[in-house]
């Protein structure tokens, strides 16, 4: 079952790899075949890391979701899920080469520190509705991450029209309007998602208030929740109301998973994504 | 065996010269049948478009020479010409050239606007009348088979087709890379200028059912509008009704500008800042360039319409070289088959020389034993047969397997000296 898991899991990598140089090589030719073949290895490299995340569950009898890898894992699994999704038209599939590249650079992150936490047993989490909430965390992380570099994509296409130059990959990409609907399909569906899986953690932080101590809404990782949540409501609620839309809200949603990821960064470099930061648990 | 093609193109002959060959799609089956009748039932394909006339042509034992000058006479006769008055715009290829050349004229390498998609229909549709009419032999059928999967190689694995080249096709361009579709979207047309109705037309044709028309006079304004059944609007209500547009088209004779800044700010404004896609062709221009500065409004004039299709002809250009050596690997991969065709006469005609002898040598020995059984006889007949059978495998193996490798003709003309082959 180890060997299993490890195979997987930098077999997986080796696919997103393989996948992020054929989306480089439609990037630089135009190569449609590339751009199949692109998507068939992101496919086969979410199925190893399925196999990863399957394998870790038995070896430990308990869902892998804590540590750095796991937590990796099931971001590039959820985001590649649903980017196989989005890229189901064929009129938004060039999108890969802004989705593909980033998601392998977090693969290689992963790949870096995976010698630490592959072989580590996960913590384990106390109850159900905590596993959905951090299943719902990465999946609307997911989703904000691909609004994100599908933001990046519409403001590549408006400079472009902007200053008038429109060769080489202008033409692959979908139209500003298509590119638009996306961001906002995937800002639609992470909102909600995002919402949800705050109630539900902060439900039962509340009855497990014991585990993580009584100051756990004062943790960092907590008071910034409220902040992404206002973020992405007036996101979400601009562009429904028609107040946001184009270039602004391409930067705005860029900027905010900028922000988003800077800030998880920053928080565990410091140390500081516990609950029980500001007091020990009773 | 002879694969040819004579033709005469944009880069040999003038407009004037190409009408005066060209088939048209009522002449062409009568042309391919009498084209036939002449070259003793070769395969058979005429190609003929606006830029070029080209008649492909296989026979299994006509030499080239023959062919061409068989076709030259058919295209003088059937267009009641003298052969002098088209000979030098001729130009005439023979075995794997052919081969290149086609692939080259399907992949639209050879066109006059390089990586258009028009002439791949023109090639498919020239090798469908020829089939209709049972002028397409084998050779000639896996030429063109293999014309239109490199063609297609080519377009997706090239940036060949990309980018449109005429001003009126990059405006609609761009509106297609803004709008997802252009069926649901409204063009406002401001003026009537003739690349303005051309551009107009253009959307029209690929989609575009809401028209709006403004114009000074009303009249031109609603003939316009009732020929694009669309909608006229008078030119005073010009502000008031811009933000009905999606697509906006100014060609107007006006001195100054017509349209401002805060005239699209308005606009965005009510229509819920949706993108206004403004193509300005007038000159002097008619909308203000501080529109360009404002979120979700793409303004192009002539000259920035005129700088995409410049783009677009470089990058064209730039993918040329790539696009040939794609088209040379399949031209060398299907010269291979073809002359690995060229080995089945020499292959025969090998087996019959070593029969015959072996006949010979057989009678002489069966006379000079004329002891044997009946029985004995046969044997003796069996074994020269498989001796001669053992003895051929493998220069036949070895003849098409060296075939593909090297220069067939070489080949085939030293295996012809080695067995003492006649041509065939």
């Amino acid at each position: 079952m180890w060997l299993i898991m490890d195979v997987a899991f930098y077999a997986g990598i080796l696919f997103y790899v393989g996948a992020a140089l054929m989306a480089l090589r439609h990037l630089r030719s135009a190569n449609g075949e590339a751009l199949d073949l692109g998507l068939r290895l992101s496919t086969a490299g979410a199925a190893c890391l399925a196999v990863t995340f399957v394998c870790r569950w038995a070896v430990f009898h308990r869902p892998p979701m804590t540590t750095m890898t796991d937590s990796l894992n099931l971001l590039i699994l959820f985001a590649t899920l649903v980017m196989l999704w989005v890229l189901r038209k064929a009129a938004v599939r060039a999108l890969m080469c802004f989705y593909v590249p980033p998601l392998t650079l977090l693969c290689l992150i992963n790949a870096g520190v995976a010698h630490r936490y592959l072989h580590q047993a996960p913590r384990p989490l106390p109850s159900a509705p905590l596993m959905v909430h951090v299943g719902l965390v990465f999946l609307s992380y997911a989703m904000f991450f691909l609004a994100s570099m599908t933001s990046g994509a519409y403001i590549f296409q408006t400079r472009h029209l902007k200053r008038h130059h429109t060769s080489g990959l202008f033409h692959r990409l979908p139209s500003l309007e298509e590119l638009d609907r996306t961001l906002s399909g995937l800002v639609s569906l992470g909102y909600p998602f995002f919402v949800v899986t705050l109630i539900l953690g902060m439900l039962w932080a509340w009855f497990e208030r014991d585990l993580l101590g009584t100051h756990w809404w004062l943790a960092p990782k907590v008071l910034s929740s409220p902040l992404m949540v206002a973020f992405y409501a007036l996101a979400f609620h601009a562009r429904r109301s028609g107040r946001l839309r184009g270039p602004k809200l391409a930067y705005f949603v860029f900027i905010g998973f900028s922000s988003l990821l800077l800030m998880y960064v920053a928080l565990t470099l410091m140390n500081l994504r516990a609950y029980n930061f500001w007091g020990t648990p009773t | 065996m002879s694969l040819v093609v004579v033709g005469l193109s944009h880069h040999t002959s003038s407009v004037e010269l190409r009408e005066r060959l060209a088939f048209t799609a009522q002449t062409l089956p009568g042309a391919l049948l009498e084209l036939r009748k002449r070259l003793d039932k070769a395969g058979v394909v005429i190609l003929s478009t606006c830029n070029r006339v080209e008649v492909y042509a296989h026979h299994a034992a006509m030499p080239e020479k023959e062919v061409c000058q068989k076709i030259r006479a058919f295209l003088a006769d059937w267009h009641h010409l003298a052969e002098e008055e088209f000979r030098a715009a001729l130009y005439e290829q023979e075995g794997a050239e052919v081969v290149g050349h086609l692939f080259r004229v399907a992949s639209s390498l050879d066109s006059m606007v390089v990586g258009e998609t028009q002439i791949l229909g023109q090639v498919h549709d020239a090798y469908l009348a020829s089939q209709s009419e049972q002028a397409a032999d084998k050779v000639i059928h896996s030429l063109f088979q293999k014309a239109f999967s490199v063609a297609k190689s080519v377009r997706s694995q090239s940036s060949i087709g990309e980018g449109k080249v005429s001003v009126s096709s990059v405006a609609v361009d761009l509106a297609v890379s803004i709008f997802m579709e252009l069926a649901n979207k409204t063009v406002m047309v401001v003026g009537s200028g003739e690349v303005g109705e051309l551009t107009l037309k253009s959307l029209v044709s690929r989609g575009v059912r809401n028209v709006l028309v403004v114009n000074r006079s009303a009249e031109r304004a609603k003939a316009l509008a009732d020929a694009y059944n669309g909608e006229a609007v008078a030119f005073a209500d010009l502000q008031e009704c811009l933000h009905r547009a999606d697509i906006v088209l100014t060609s107007t004779a006006a001195p100054g500008f017509i349209l401002h800044a805060p005239d699209f700010e308005r606009a965005l404004r009510l229509r819920s800042q949706e993108p206004v896609f403004v193509i300005d062709i007038a000159v002097p221009r008619d909308v203000d360039p501080a529109s360009a500065e404002l979120d979700n409004v793409y303004l192009y004039n002539v000259d920035d319409l005129e700088q995409v299709v410049n783009e677009h002809i470089v990058a064209r250009r730039k993918e040329i070289e790539q696009c040939m050596a794609m088209v040379e690997r399949s031209v060398e991969q299907f010269a291979r088959w073809l002359y690995s065709l060229a080995a089945d006469p020499t292959i025969a005609s090998m087996a019959k020389e070593l029969d015959t002898i072996r006949e010979r040598e057989l009678e002489k020995t069966l006379v000079a034993l004329p002891d044997l059984t009946e029985k004995e006889r046969e044997d003796v007949r069996y074994l020269t047969q498989r001796i001669v059978k053992n003895i051929l495998q493998n220069p036949m193996t070895q003849l098409k397997q060296e075939i593909r490798h090297h220069d067939p003709h070489t080949v085939i003309h030293l295996v012809k000296r080695l067995f003492g082959l006649k041509d065939t």
